[in-house]
């Protein structure tokens, strides 16, 4: 797909067009370099344009949050950014947009310089631990394939030594078997121990690298105002139900129907059926006040 | 609980004046309708007064308690004041001259089986209607389920509703408990009891909270058995100095018996003369509500495409202008070139409208 003129051509009419040397494009004759054409990765063209266009003013719009001094500024900022994305996406305009953008270059040179360094440094940075995870699980694949590779010639050398001794040993051929069945299990106990064997990392448990300096001053301090608690009040319109605990002790149990064995086996308490009843007899007993 | 929940927010309310304004409005919003409907053969005497409308009410709800009694298995109390909660304030905000009561009376009851938690099949619900078929009985069922929604959302969306009795439970504990001098407070019991299921055919319960109906049921049944109460009021309920509380609540106690005592079940002749108005305000005006038919007509009928739906609403916009002449022909030819399935739908959309007299117009298939 060609980025300038928005036509499509698969891989081998590319080629045929640029092996002739002309680089016109096919639909609408405008001429064009082999760069311009990519692969294009999103189903609907216009998602792609967007995608290479936002790209583009990226490369110059790349300030970060902590450039703004504050949070509405950076949103502004943002909204700006998304214009010119939208202009130049939807062809409105373009003529004046790309001035902007071309103003904005100029102004600000130095800071664009800046911010590219940064982002390259922690793109390296993110790539670095991608290596690092891969890299991590090739070992251990490795090692667990080396691991059944070494599992599966022990039980067969221990196989060869029986038949070996099933041929040529006096003794009788019972005793030959339990000696064979105490070797493999032995094996058996040898492989589960190499297993649970604690391999020396290079990781502590919290991540941290062995090697790695770890700053061992105190985490910034934070001073709030200490939390007061004040329980919460709830407006019954009705007298005070007593306490799902004391219910026992004030004689209500002795009015209810009592628990039988299949529920306090499910956690019911007649105490739970008394509370409810009363509450429900004490609420709103007392005039609402209107 | 009571106090924090939607029936103490949104439906508890100061007197009975505002109940009678409310039901008024009601009465005069489906009468403005049906009279704006233009359905020309009526005059204001066919419409429904506000006494009238009273009686029918108080009749269904009637029998809407014998249905919940005789239902089997046993209703617990709670479902049966839940329903008669729901046919209330369906009833506050509607008139009997839109939704009729018959139908909405048994989706109350299935509505609050639900509710409470009173698992019945839908199947197991019907079978209660001792004198339909089982055909009738499937066709009521529909019917039921087609009002379930409207019913919840003239509820507001407001479904759980308290219950005087849990509260009555609760006080009989209290009583037993903190107040030693009453000796058997399960001689009250019974005369409670009777006092709740009269309480729930009045207002009651749209006025006051259940825990004071309560109450007032206990004390009702122990001034009749010549106990007194008045220290469980000012010793346990601690309300010896509150003085202005405790005769608010007599207030409140007071009007509540009185508006027991004035209730009385309608007579059968008031009875049959409100049924046959309501009967012909439904056959004439109502029936061909949006809900009902069409869906039974798509439901039962081929599936003509789109076709089908226009006839449908062709009809439904049509069906008040009577004088029209070719209204049919014109409308018809207008919406599909394919007369053919136009016929044949056509008939079939007739055999399925209950109410043929009012479309006496011949076919033209």
């Amino acid at each position: 797909m060609s980025g300038l003129t928005r036509s499509w051509i698969c891989e081998n009419c590319v080629e045929m067009l640029f092996v002739r040397g002309s680089g016109n494009c096919v639909q609408c004759e405008t001429p064009l370099r082999k760069s311009n054409f990519r692969v294009q990765l999103f189903e609907d063209p216009t998602v792609d344009k967007e995608v290479e266009i936002r790209k583009k003013v990226l490369k110059i719009y790349n300030k970060r949050d902590f450039d703004f001094p504050s949070l509405r500024e950076y949103n502004d900022y943002l909204e700006r950014v998304e214009d010119v994305v939208s202009n130049l996406t939807n062809n409105i305009d373009v003529e004046n947009t790309k001035l902007q953008m071309e103003q904005y270059q100029r102004e600000n040179r130095d800071l664009i310089q800046k911010n590219k360094v940064k982002l390259t440094r922690e793109q390296e940075e993110v790539e670095e631990l991608l290596l690092l995870e891969k890299q991590g699980n090739e070992q251990r694949r490795l090692e667990l394939l080396q691991e059944e590779q070494r599992q599966l010639q022990a039980k067969r050398k221990n196989k060869q030594a029986l038949l070996d001794e099933l041929e040529h040993s006096q003794l009788p051929a019972t005793m030959l078997l339990a000696q064979h069945k105490v070797r493999a299990a032995k094996l058996e106990t040898q492989i589960e121990q190499q297993k649970q064997a604690v391999k020396p990392t290079s990781l502590f448990s919290t991540g941290i690298n062995m090697r790695q300096t770890v700053s061992l001053q105190p985490p910034p301090r934070i001073e709030e105002v200490l939390y007061q608690y004040k329980p919460v009040h709830v407006e019954t319109y009705g007298p005070p139900v007593p306490e799902l605990e004391l219910l026992s002790r004030l004689g209500y149990l002795n009015h209810v129907r009592a628990a039988m064995p299949q529920d306090t086996a499910g956690g019911y308490t007649s105490a739970l059926a008394c509370h409810r009843a009363i509450q429900d007899a004490f609420s709103g007993l007392f005039p609402l006040k209107r | 609980m009571f106090h924090k929940s939607s029936q103490g927010k949104y439906w508890i309310f100061g007197g009975e004046d505002d109940l009678e304004q409310k039901r008024y409005q009601a009465n005069q919003k489906s009468r403005k309708k049906i009279l704006e409907s233009g359905k020309l053969a009526v005059s204001e005497s066919k419409l429904l007064e506000r006494h009238e409308e009273d009686v029918i009410f108080r009749h269904y709800e009637k029998r809407m308690v014998d249905f919940c009694n005789a239902f089997k298995p046993v209703m617990p109390k709670s479902v049966v004041g839940t329903a008669i909660m729901y046919f209330r304030r369906f009833y506050l905000n509607n008139s009997t001259m839109e939704y009729h009561p018959r139908i909405i009376m048994l989706t109350c009851a299935y509505l609050s089986c639900k509710v409470d938690e009173f698992n019945v099949s839908s199947t197991q619900f019907v079978g209660n209607l001792l004198q339909e078929t089982p055909a009738g009985q499937e066709m009521v069922l529909e019917q039921i389920l087609e009002y379930e929604l409207l019913l919840i959302q003239q509820l507001n969306f407001h479904l759980v509703v308290h219950t005087p009795y849990r509260p009555m439970e609760g006080l009989l504990i209290d009583l037993k408990t903190r107040f030693p001098t009453l000796e058997n407070p399960e001689s009250l019991r019974k005369n409670a009891d009777d006092f709740l299921t009269q309480a729930a055919m009045t207002d009651a319960g749209l006025l006051f909270p259940p825990s004071q109906i309560a109450l007032t049921a206990i004390l009702n049944s122990a001034s009749r058995a010549g106990l007194s109460m008045e220290s469980y009021l000012t010793e346990c309920l601690q309300l010896k100095e509150d003085k202005e509380t405790l005769s608010k609540m007599y207030e409140s106690m007071r009007r509540m018996k009185t508006l027991l005592k004035k209730y009385e079940l309608p007579k059968p002749e008031d009875v049959n003369a409100c049924k046959k108005k309501l009967e012909r305000i439904h056959a004439e005006f109502s029936s061909t509500s949006k809900n009902g038919l069409t869906k039974t007509c798509y439901e039962h009928l081929p599936q003509n495409g789109l076709g089908f739906k226009d006839i449908i609403l062709v009809y439904q916009q049509f069906i008040p202008v009577v004088n029209c002449p070719d209204w049919r022909t014109v409308s018809l030819e207008k919406i599909h070139g394919e007369s053919k399935t136009v016929c044949i739908s056509v008939h079939v959309i007739f055999t399925f409208y209950k109410h043929i007299q009012y479309f006496g117009l011949p076919l033209f298939c």
